[in-house]
């Protein structure tokens, strides 16, 4: 079809907020239409009675309501069972009420997010009842999930333990059983009938037609069933989703969705795609940690679920929240954190529901106003969008009397007349008794009484919205958590641009003291937030803070305030300014030069999530070399100085964009903005290039081209392999660019499924052992287990080695990477042994045969990549004709000696941590601490004995920062990735020829981490199931090692590179195990002690 | 784009000038033969090339446009613009502030280079007096010209004591007259004035304060003295209704613009050219008597209103200030300064109804004045400038009071 002739894109419908990104600044007030207002006296509230109470609502300060399901429904789960998607109940109004509500709310500022139940309706649905009359096999019997047994899916676990006793019910009408994750009323919809989807988007399309700001996708991790699968985050399940987003981005702009999937964060990471699923995901386990830290007066609960929380896509946001509607869910929680709660915050068992405690927030902290206003101020300044829980504004209460989560769906107490102010209707008439106590009684506590009162909570917490609303920096920043010894503080950063804020949160009843390194900020005013205070300038020394009992505080960090009459630097969006567009030279000279020197690039860095000095204080970052790319673009090198360290250089390809292409970006990647550039004719902005799909062909031509750029002071040069025209198939023209969203240190840019560019940020002169390694085994090795090195392009400059700006490599297909998929299958190997208790006799019997009647794909996978390893160990210790830097080398006795010290002293300094630290171990660790303390002699012990090796050890190259996150799973083998070693070491010591068998003992921690990662993952799901789960974990682990061991020695039978006599390779291993188990309880006891358990039982099953 | 109201005869004109170099805008009703006169005088001012891409827009309405339709002649083109029929009642500036929306969305329709608006007078439309603004957008590279007029020592005493310090102390921008009726915009700032007041909503009343605009939109303004001065536009208006306008919209757009000015930290000069020499002189002697009988009563019968807003220790204040005798009735700069700021808080919190709000301000200024008056009266005209800056001073010192009050606007305070 010529192009002339394309019908016109049709415009998109714009949502009531006008930036895309509004959700991030929000504050969501989450309300049941029939708990807030009843309008006509019939007991229950109204779409007409919500209306009255907009001015309230606003007043507050809140930004967009999130209304529970109003739509037509049995009601036998408070709604959640939809019985018509495209109306309002009749309890709550008519549709015009609702389309009333959505005008006086958007005229009053405030966005609206409505509930898309798609995971199951109500039996009453007629799509149901249609479904269970239909033969079987006909598109209406397949809207829904229907099975002659009740065995199928048997390894997805039953949610609603408490009512529900399989997730299958018997039909008699259809003759056969129907699935339903939740209770037996709501049958699970059928996501592999495509009419299905269709229906759900038409639901969608209706109400974000009628005006509707976002949808929140309930219960969305179940809503495709496999079987041998636990039916949880299926991948068929983010086809859905990306189908729903792409049907949503098609039509509607400034439109969101928030998926409700009650899953730890890593397993909540995907739901946010590339920024192409969903915008937002709650934060489940945060919340329970929050009330654990406070009640325990310790940090850690909180900086140990924040570290597990991955980095998502830049456009998504978590969604936070201190309570909600349903019970406060204890899934994500392990056994001894559940108990502990369950004894803290629900003495009375009728405070129990599911697996979680059905309470308000003000009763959980025994209506203490400082513990409820320190966690609404943890809420406000972490990094998420807050939502608030109707009524907990004004501190409401709960009535543990009533049945399911009841209790906290009480009427909203607006005053202290009949039923609280919210109906008139007869006391009896009520769809729910108002809280009537003498202490959390509407009389005691409501709207009218709060608003007449300065000190009320009402108005506290309508000020704090109000202050949050003015710093973007709390929406939209990057969160850093600051060390101090005093751990019942939690102090942290926020940072957006040049905007950063410093918390501190005093989790104790009594004041404390705390001592924080500020020194990035050295010369800095911190300034109260709350009543514009100023505090004594920070320096390099540690600043000095007292925080009041249950004390928060937050601190804008400003520069000094100039002196009186001095001008005040220009530190709002300076503009670049040059004669014409793409003038480059004028960019980088002058004036110009030093404003980019100076801040903005400064600027620009420290907001980079690949820059990776960011504790540190940029003094100034200067553009030493560049060269033009294409008209618009070019590549720099960035020299960064640094208060305090070494000055360090970064590869920053930047862009000028003018007209639409700047609007797009400032609208959808306002974080690659460098900084608005201006010409005579036009306006436009500095980009980080990395975003343009030209920039990014026009690299990958440099490479396959073999091109050559000319820079200032340089040469930039394209490399390719001889691999290169296989890999890219001659059909460049095919793979559109785009780039990954799972960026850290580096950028990565996919060429449709073919091919991924990384882009190396930081840059070290000499050659980057990546490229090195993995262009050595494409070339001159048969080892084909890497992903394919396509080529690279060099940069090579006046005196220096060459180094690599970016790398090539063939994508490859595969199941995720291996640690991913290492969990699962430990996630079905756990249900598999569920039902088995180990004997006596199963212990007398090798490990691999037990283990194998449970999960035999595993063994055979630890077997294969125990071999890989060999094979990868082989290829890089090539036979004497290989040049330099790939020859293996005998390591003499004085070497043996001095690695035997190094590592001795290793651990001598692990052990005095162990010792400083045993007092505050958890009692799962603390006899193990002690006992490993004990035997301190034989560890140090056990280093020197490397000495009394009697054969010859090589040395060679190896992968130098080896575990199961560095492989992939490909079609039933292993891929192994990334040579880079590990990014904290120098260049040097990353290129360090190594004994292999280093790479090892990694690999062997890494299963026994797999191992009781998964094991922890499986018991929040059966707490019960802990003790007897734990046997099969340490057998998995035996299991899994010798398979791999087995595999690796067979492989390498005859070579050089490992020890030939069993004695000594086992001492080999031992020592290296025994010095990652001590690297890694260094790093445990630093960062998430209740970790340090794992390590511990390594170093204790190494020295039996 | 914001559209203005335009007849189809003038869509078909503009048409067929955009782009335009330059676009005057005429912000009130225009007598048709000092128009004429005025434009004749301007052609011969200007240069050829100067007038050949120049516009003047002057408000379309019956008569009058048919008048200045008949006249036409010469390079300059003349062209009306429409604006929405005013409420008769409407005080002048927010009259004014319409017809200058309305310039602004011509202007952007024109894809005018550049756009001067100026006052009805047109005092304004001289070759001399434009090229000022022209000069300072095209060559300095300015976005917003405002000017600064001669004044006498008792001049503008609302604009001196409120509207130019606060300006200064929220936004950081030391300009003399924030509410300009006359301004240059490069083509960006006409953008932002247009879009910015297409898209939010505002009632009739609300003014335009393009000074703000540039400072939030990080734009760069420069000051030109001129030698017009334009009638007193309060004469014959209650003062309350005035201060109720005009201060009432600086409090409106302290709200919209709060997360900021928080943010700005102390003020910068603003670039002026221009003759200086002329621009202050001495005045008609004031009697302070009256001022501070008004502020008297006010003491009298406000107490109550003033008690909502202000804290004790201002209220004691005024108290003492009350009781002195009046030839040393004297309110200080902060005292001041921060009754202006509880008042701009009390008008965000709606503590009382905002009419009565600033009808409780009324007394409180006149006393101000009083006091001024009486500490200037033997001094000179620069004497009186410099004690302006003086109070522009203390109101940026007090900045932090503000900011403190308005994040934590807890009542119970000193």
């Amino acid at each position: 079809m010529n192009s002339h002739m394309a019908p016109p894109k049709q415009s998109k419908s714009a949502g009531s907020a006008t930036d895309p990104l509004w959700y991030k600044d929000a504050i969501i007030y989450e309300l049941h239409v029939r708990a807030f207002s009843d309008s006509n006296n019939d007991g229950i509230g109204d779409f007409p009675g919500l209306i009255q109470k907009l001015d309230y609502l606003q007043d507050l300060g809140v930004t967009c309501l999130w209304l529970l399901p109003f739509f037509p429904s049995p009601l036998r789960d408070d709604g959640y069972d939809i019985a018509d998607y495209m109306t309002v109940h009749p309890n709550y109004g008519t549709l015009a009420d609702f389309k009333a509500f959505l005008d006086a709310a958007h005229q009053r500022g405030l966005q609206v997010m409505i509930e898309l139940v798609i995971n199951h309706s109500s039996d009453q649905h007629p799509w149901f009842q249609r479904a269970r009359h239909a033969a079987p096999g006909s598109p209406e019997r397949d809207f829904y999930v229907w099975s002659d047994s009740d065995q199928k899916y048997k390894d997805a676990r039953i949610i609603f333990t408490d009512t529900e006793k399989s997730n299958w019910t018997w039909d008699p009408v259809a003759q056969a059983y129907f699935w339903h994750r939740f209770f037996s009323h709501q049958p699970d919809l059928n996501y592999d009938n495509p009419q299905v989807l269709e229906e759900v988007l038409t639901v969608l399309r209706y109400w974000l037609d009628m005006g509707v700001d976002a949808l929140r996708l309930d219960a969305i991790p179940y809503i495709v069933e496999r079987d041998g699968t636990n039916c949880e985050n299926l991948p068929e399940t983010h086809v859905v989703i990306k189908k729903i987003r792409a049907a949503m981005d098609d039509s509607y702009s400034n439109r969101v969705i928030l998926a409700e999937a009650n899953q730890w964060p890593t397993d909540v990471r995907p739901y946010f795609g590339d920024g192409d699923e969903c915008h937002m995901a709650f934060h489940f386990p945060l919340m329970p940690r929050i009330y654990m830290a406070l009640r325990q007066e310790d940090r850690l609960p909180i900086t140990e679920i924040m570290a597990q929380t991955p980095e998502i896509p830049e456009n998504c946001q978590w969604g936070l929240f201190l309570r909600n509607h349903d019970e406060l869910t204890l899934e994500m929680v392990t056994d001894d954190e559940r108990d502990y709660m369950y004894l803290a915050y629900s003495a009375d068992p009728r405070m129990r529901i599911n697996i979680g405690i059905r309470r308000r927030l003000a009763p959980l902290v025994d209506n203490n106003r400082r513990r409820i206003e320190l966690l609404n101020s943890i809420l406000f300044s972490f990094p998420g969008t807050p939502i608030l829980y109707y009524g907990d504004e004004i501190g409401m209460g709960d009535n543990i009397y009533l049945g399911d989560r009841n209790g906290v769906r009480t009427p909203m107490q607006w005053t202290a007349d009949r039923n609280a102010g919210f109906s008139r209707a007869n006391p009896a008439q009520l769809y729910s008794p108002v809280v009537m106590d003498p202490v959390w009684g509407y009389q005691a506590i409501n709207v009218e009484a709060q608003q007449s009162d300065p000190s009320s909570l009402l108005n506290w917490m309508r000020n704090m919205i109000a202050l949050r609303k003015l710093f973007q920096v709390f929406g939209r920043g990057a969160l850093k958590f600051l060390p101090s010894a005093n751990r019942k503080v939690l102090a942290y950063v926020r940072q957006n641009g040049n905007e950063q804020v410093l918390c501190l949160a005093n989790l104790s009843r009594f004041a404390q003291p705390v001592q924080l390194d500020l020194s990035e900020f050295d010369g800095m005013v911190p300034v109260e937030m709350l009543g514009y205070v100023e505090f004594p300038s920070i320096a390099k020394q540690p600043y000095p803070l007292t925080v009041g009992p249950y004390g928060f505080l937050w601190l804008e960090i400003q520069p000094a305030p100039p002196t009186w009459d001095e001008p005040v630097p220009e530190n709002r969006t300076t503009v670049l300014e040059t004669a014409r567009e793409g003038e480059w030279e004028a960019l980088f000279t002058g004036a110009n030069g030093d404003v980019l020197k100076s801040s903005i690039l400064p600027e620009f860095l420290q907001r980079q999530r690949w820059f990776g000095s960011k504790s540190r204080q940029i003094v100034s970052a200067t553009v030493t070399d560049w060269c033009p790319l294409d008209e618009e673009s070019v590549l720099t090198i960035v020299n960064v100085e640094l208060n305090g360290a070494n000055p360090e250089n970064y590869f920053v390809p930047l862009t000028m964009l003018y007209g639409d292409a700047a609007q797009q970006v400032k609208e959808a990647n306002a974080n690659a903005i460098v900084a608005p550039i201006r010409s005579v004719k036009s306006e436009g902005l500095l980009c980080d290039a990395l975003i343009r799909e030209n920039v990014s062909q026009a690299l990958l031509s440099l490479i396959s081209q073999k091109g050559t750029l000319s820079s200032k002071g340089g040469i930039i040069r394209g490399v390719p392999s001889s691999l290169l025209p296989e890999l890219t198939h001659d059909e460049k023209s095919d793979m559109p660019a785009r780039r990954s969203s799972a960026e850290q240190s580096n950028t990565s840019i996919l060429f449709g499924d073919r091919l991924i560019m990384k882009c190396f940020r930081k840059q070290e002169f000499g050659p980057n052992p990546d490229t090195e390694i993995a262009r050595f085994l494409t070339e001159h090795t048969n080892f084909t287990n890497i992903a394919p090195f396509g080529g690279s392009i060099e940069y090579s400059t006046n005196g220096q080695s060459p180094t690599t700006l970016a790398m090539l490599q063939g994508l490859v297909t595969n199941e995720g990477d291996g640690w991913q998929w290492t969990l699962e299958e430990l996630g079905r190997y756990f249900e598999s042994c569920a039902h088995t208790v180990l004997g006596e006799e199963d212990q007398k019997k090798p490990a691999g045969i037990i283990v194998g009647n449970h999960t035999c794909i595993y063994l055979e996978a630890a077997s294969t990549l125990g071999r890989r390893t060999a094979e990868m160990h082989l290829a890089l210790a090539p036979s004497d004709r290989a040049k330099d830097d790939f020859r293996p080398e005998v390591l003499h006795p004085d070497e043996l000696r001095q690695l035997s010290e190094e590592l001795a002293d290793h651990a001598t300094r692990t052990m005095e941590a162990l010792k400083a630290n045993l007092s505050r171990l958890q009692d799962n660790a603390v006899e193990m601490g002690g006992l490993v303390m004990s035997k301190r002699r034989d560890i140090v012990g056990r280093f020197r004995r490397l000495t009394d090796v009697k054969t010859r050890l090589v040395r060679s190259r190896v992968h130098g920062d080896y575990h199961l996150g560095q492989v992939l799973r490909s079609k039933a083998d292993f891929v192994i990735l990334d040579f880079e070693g590990e990014p904290a070491r120098t260049l040097a010591e990353r290129r360090q020829k190594q004994l292999p068998l280093k790479d090892v003992a990694g690999m062997l921690r890494s299963f026994q981490y797999a191992a009781f990662s998964g094991l922890a993952k499986h018991t929040t799901r059966r707490p019960e199931d802990h003790q007897q789960m734990e046997p099969w974990a340490r057998l998995w682990v035996e299991a899994v090692s010798q398979e791999f061991l087995r595999a690796y020695r067979e492989s390498a039978v005859g070579s050089s590179i490992v020890p030939s006599s069993d004695t000594d390779f086992q001492l080999v291993l031992d020592v290296y195990v025994l010095d990652k188990a001590l690297y890694e309880l260094g790093y445990e006891l630093n960062n998430r002690p209740d970790w340090v358990h794992i390590p511990l039982a390594g170093i204790l099953s190494l020295l039996s | 784009m914001p559209k203005s109201d335009t007849a189809e005869e003038t869509k078909v004109e503009i048409q067929e000038a955009a782009p335009v170099d330059l676009l005057i805008g005429i912000s009130s009703a225009v007598n048709p033969g000092e128009l004429q006169q005025h434009v004749k005088g301007l052609e011969s001012g200007f240069q050829h090339a100067e007038v050949s891409g120049t516009v003047i827009a002057y408000p379309g309405s019956g008569i009058e446009e048919a008048a200045v339709r008949d006249m036409q002649a010469g390079s300059t083109r003349l062209m009306p613009y429409s604006m929405a029929a005013s409420d008769p009642t409407s005080l002048p500036w927010v009259v004014s502030a319409a017809a200058q929306r309305a310039i602004c969305a011509l202007a952007l329709e024109l894809k005018a280079k550049s756009c001067v608006v100026i006052h009805g007078d047109v005092g304004m439309l001289s070759s001399e007096r434009l090229r000022l603004f022209t000069q300072a957008l095209q060559e300095k590279q300015c976005d917003l010209v405002v000017p600064v007029y001669p004044s006498k020592k008792f001049d503008g005493l609302l604009n001196h004591s409120i509207l130019a310090p606060l300006t200064r102390a929220l936004y950081g921008q030391r300009v003399r007259y924030p509410l300009a009726q006359d301004f240059g915009c490069s083509s960006r700032m006409t953008q932002q004035l247009g879009e910015n007041h297409s898209v939010r909503e505002h009632s009739d009343s609300t003014l335009l304060w393009p000074v703000t605009q540039a400072a939030v939109s990080n734009y760069q303004t420069c000051q030109v003295n001129v030698d017009v001065q334009h009638a007193v536009q309060t004469e014959g208006l209650e003062l309350s209704a005035v201060l109720a306008s005009l201060v009432g919209s600086v409090f409106a757009e302290m709200e919209r613009y709060a997360p900021f000015w928080q943010r700005v930290r102390n003020s910068q000069p603003v670039a002026l050219s221009g003759n200086i020499a002329q621009q202050v002189s001495d005045g008609e002697t004031v009697d302070a008597k009256p001022l501070i009988d008004s502020f008297l009563l006010g003491s009298r019968n406000l107490q109550e209103v003033w008690a909502l807003v202000l804290p004790p220790v201002t209220l004691l204040e005024l108290k003492k200030l009350a009781r002195c005798a009046p030839e040393s009735f004297r309110m200080p700069d902060e005292l001041w300064s921060r009754i202006v700021y509880d008042f701009a808080l009390a008008y965000r919190l709606r503590t009382i109804n905002r009419g009565h709000l600033m009808g409780a301000l009324t007394p409180l200024y006149l006393g101000w004045v009083a006091s001024y008056v009486q500490e200037v009266a033997a001094r000179s005209p620069m004497a009186a400038e410099q004690r302006f800056e003086q109070l522009a001073k203390a109101y940026e010192e007090s900045k932090p009071y503000l900011v403190s009050r308005w994040r934590w606007p807890d009542r119970f305070n000193p």
